[in-house]
């Protein structure tokens, strides 16, 4: 079980109108203890209103550098610890931190030679923040393509720290931001392109497609890393995977739930009607077979091959009713509009389902 | 005589000629380095692949969606037939011509017909779990050249190569195109009757440039040469020559490389451990690669890449190099006369060296065959190649 220590604050700082970072004192003796991996956070213990309220908040320090342990708290809507921290803490007071933990980090080596992508929104940027320092300052060779949402100019964290390190680290760090609702002034007319270069919109499948296309990664032992709000990283995810970045390389912070596996369940004992050879064959689809299987075992020889999701020799069309496709490494998203399925891969997921073999 | 005792300088003359050492240099050096693969542009699109013979393994490479290479042993896991053949384009996934077994392109079996008839009891659950994926390997990028490693969990390129970085020239090879002068073949390619070491020997000799090649490679100053080791890599650079860099605007045969700095002109001339040399110069970035097939028979094949500018800025600069003093008294000049087909009286510096490796390999089998002294300086680079590839096999021989 860890423990709480007592840390006194060392500094506030305003990053935008609705969010700080806290830093904090380690003393000498706690060093050992508080170390931590980029990526990592803190948990923090408060009393309000006579509750004891734990929240856990991501550091954007950095270990390598000679930078006191610092988190960023941005204001959450009616959030009873955000926004006691942004109202009332101040340097000098102590609050009650259990030592850093997490398994969202990049294992960082000097010797490695990786491409980063760093994709984040909103607070969001906390921990990548902090892997983004540690690998730029630690792996001379390795790039780092990063892409960052906000609502607007004046809602991005750390933007100067960024800005700072773009400036430095020009020839193997490449920053996007992406803004939902950015601010439009004239002055903006005289300012240069790189100034207010940004791309509207959030980080949505199309942002994470365009952002791996315009920038392929050099060192091919590339790594994904994702953290935002909401369904951000959920979305970035399934973006990611949708263009077959293997699961082993994307890392996403989670502070409880896993990621969501394909759990989906068949509507059991669909009624099948399938259109097949001139025959009109009416069958229940027994829970757990696929619309190929169930007509196999029922004697009938519709056209199949790999039974993988990949030759498209069982291709069929859906008429009416839906299925679920376990696998699809064959059909292209125009034929899936279209209606077409692979029936080795087909689970259904309404009462009854209606299919034509051509 | 006694041939087996009959050393070039660090390694035995049977290393030139057995078939004992080829397959030593095929299992310990070729199956254990980064091999030279192509360039970056020849997997530029998803599902585009290339497969290549690196050593004892044929290894392919295909780029996925995500725009990040694979590679994979080119062997299916069933009964080992080679899966893909030299390049091809847009594949989503990978299926074997004898049984149809089918991976995706991460490598992992998808597919195989007739399972539960025929693998009733191969293996119970998804077929990726079953350890019948594709062995995987490793491939990166180093200046614009793909590199693979039979080993998925290869010793990181850079580390293999960064020694070497900071020597190579200024030129950005991704930035350039290819020059082809027949569509998809390379700039160069030929069968040399000699061993490999005996190729690469002379493309790391200093020593024979102004006497080989006194008629062809004369544009270069050779007595300003700066070249040594990094690593196990050889390094090479000479200036200009003079009379050369006065007129380089007009006198150069393509279009000025535009990363080349002024008071930097010239040609760096590294050889990258095992068997891949680049030449950079101010008009061109060459890879050359030799590839062994026998005791005493190599393949080399030389792809050129120059300034990525229009046909008519290249119209123009060859007008301007044709009508250019510089080259009535250098460059072009056999060094002996004769007939065009006689290499040594081509004008032509790579039919000069063919033909100096071909003869010198001839005599290797003679029993009164020698080396009679090494030029210290000039030929040093022979010598320490040499160690390092007895090194190298020394070491991954002991490791095994």
């Amino acid at each position: 079980m860890r423990n709480f220590y007592q840390l006194k604050i060392l500094g506030i700082k305003k990053e935008t109108e609705d969010s700080t970072s806290v830093a904090f004192d380690v003393p000498s003796e706690l060093y050992e203890t508080f170390n931590y991996k980029p990526g990592q956070y803190l948990t923090l213990k408060f009393s309000i209103n006579g509750e004891e309220v734990r929240r856990s908040y991501s550091l954007c320090s950095s270990p390598v550098l000679e930078e006191p342990l610092r988190i960023g708290v941005k204001r959450v809507k009616d959030g009873l610890v955000s926004n006691h921290i942004n109202d009332n803490l101040k340097a000098g007071d102590t609050v009650d931190v259990m030592p850093p933990d997490g398994r969202f980090f990049a294992d960082v080596k000097k010797d490695s030679y990786k491409t980063y992508y760093l994709f984040s929104a909103g607070s969001g940027i906390t921990p990548i923040l902090s892997i983004l320092k540690t690998v730029l300052l630690t792996e001379a060779r390795s790039y780092v393509h990063m892409i960052y949402g906000n609502r607007s100019q004046d809602s991005i964290m750390f933007n100067t720290e960024l800005n700072a390190l773009q400036e430095h680290y020009s020839d193997r760090f490449i920053l996007e931001h992406t803004l939902s609702r950015p601010k439009s002034n004239w002055s903006d007319l005289w300012k240069t392109s790189k100034e207010q270069s940004y791309r509207k919109g959030r980080v949505d499948t199309d942002a994470v497609k365009w952002f791996v296309n315009e920038y392929p990664p050099y060192a091919q032992n590339a790594q994904y890393y994702i953290c935002g709000p909401g369904t951000m990283i959920e979305n970035t995810k399934k973006a990611l995977k949708s263009i077959d970045v293997p699961e082993d390389r994307i890392f996403i912070e989670s502070f409880g739930g896993s990621a969501s596996v394909d759990t989906t369940k068949a509507y059991e004992n669909a009624k099948l009607t399938a259109h097949l050879n001139g025959e009109t064959i009416q069958i229940a689809i027994p829970q757990g077979k696929t619309v190929l299987r169930t007509l196999i075992d029922a004697g009938k020889k519709p056209p199949y091959s790999c039974e993988g999701g990949v030759c498209s020799t069982c291709m069929c069309k859906l008429t009416s009713g839906k299925i679920h496709m376990n696998n699809n490494l064959a059909l292209s998203d125009k034929e899936v509009e279209q209606g077409y399925i692979l029936s080795c891969q087909s689970i259904p997921l309404t009462e009854s389902i209606e299919i034509e073999y051509e | 005589m006694n041939n087996q005792k009959n050393m070039m300088h660090t390694l035995p003359v049977e290393a030139y000629t057995s078939k004992k050492w080829f397959d030593l240099e095929q299992e310990h050096i070729f199956s254990k380095t980064w091999q030279f693969a192509g360039l970056i542009e020849d997997v530029e699109n998803a599902g585009d692949y290339i497969s290549v013979q690196a050593g004892l393994n044929n290894i392919f490479v295909v780029k996925g969606r995500d725009n990040r290479l694979r590679a994979f042993h080119n062997m299916c896991r069933h009964r080992g037939t080679q899966l893909l053949r030299a390049v091809g384009k847009g594949q989503k996934a990978i299926t074997c011509p004898y049984h149809d077994w089918t991976y995706d392109l991460e490598g992992k079996l998808v597919s195989i017909p007739k399972k539960e008839e025929e693998f009733p009891d191969l293996c119970n659950k998804e077929l990726h779990e079953c350890g019948l994926n594709l062995h995987e390997a490793s491939v990166d990028i180093f200046k614009g050249m793909l590199f693979v490693h039979p080993d998925k969990n290869a010793p990181n390129i850079m580390t293999f190569f960064g020694e070497v970085e900071p020597y190579l020239g200024p030129h950005i090879p991704e930035e350039l195109i290819e020059y082809q002068k027949n569509k998809d073949e390379p700039f160069y390619a030929k069968e040399i009757n000699a061993n490999w070491k005996i190729v690469v020997e002379n493309y790391i000799d200093q020593y024979h440039l102004a006497h080989l090649h006194e008629g062809t490679l004369n544009m270069y100053d050779h007595a300003k040469a700066e070249f040594g080791w990094a690593g196990p890599h050889y390094h090479f650079y000479e200036p200009l020559v003079p009379e050369y860099l006065a007129d380089i605007k007009n006198a150069s045969p393509f279009p000025l490389i535009d990363k080349m700095p002024e008071n930097k002109m010239g040609a760096y001339v590294p050889w990258l451990f095992p068997n891949i040399g680049i030449t950079e110069s101010e008009s061109a970035w060459n890879t050359f690669h030799a590839i062994p097939l026998a005791p005493d028979r190599t393949l080399v094949v030389i792809r050129s890449k120059t300034m990525n500018v229009s046909e008519w800025e290249y119209t123009k600069q060859y007008t301007k190099s044709m009508t250019s003093k510089v080259w009535k008294t250098i460059g072009n000049k056999g060094k002996y006369e004769g007939d065009a087909s006689d290499p040594m009286a081509s004008g032509d510096f790579m039919a000069e060296d063919v033909y100096a490796c071909e003869q010198q390999q001839k005599s290797l089998s003679s029993p009164f065959f020698s080396v009679g002294a090494q030029a210290q300086k000039g030929e040093f680079a022979v010598s320490k190649f040499q160690s390092v590839v007895k090194e190298w096999i020394e070491k991954h021989r002991n490791d095994a």
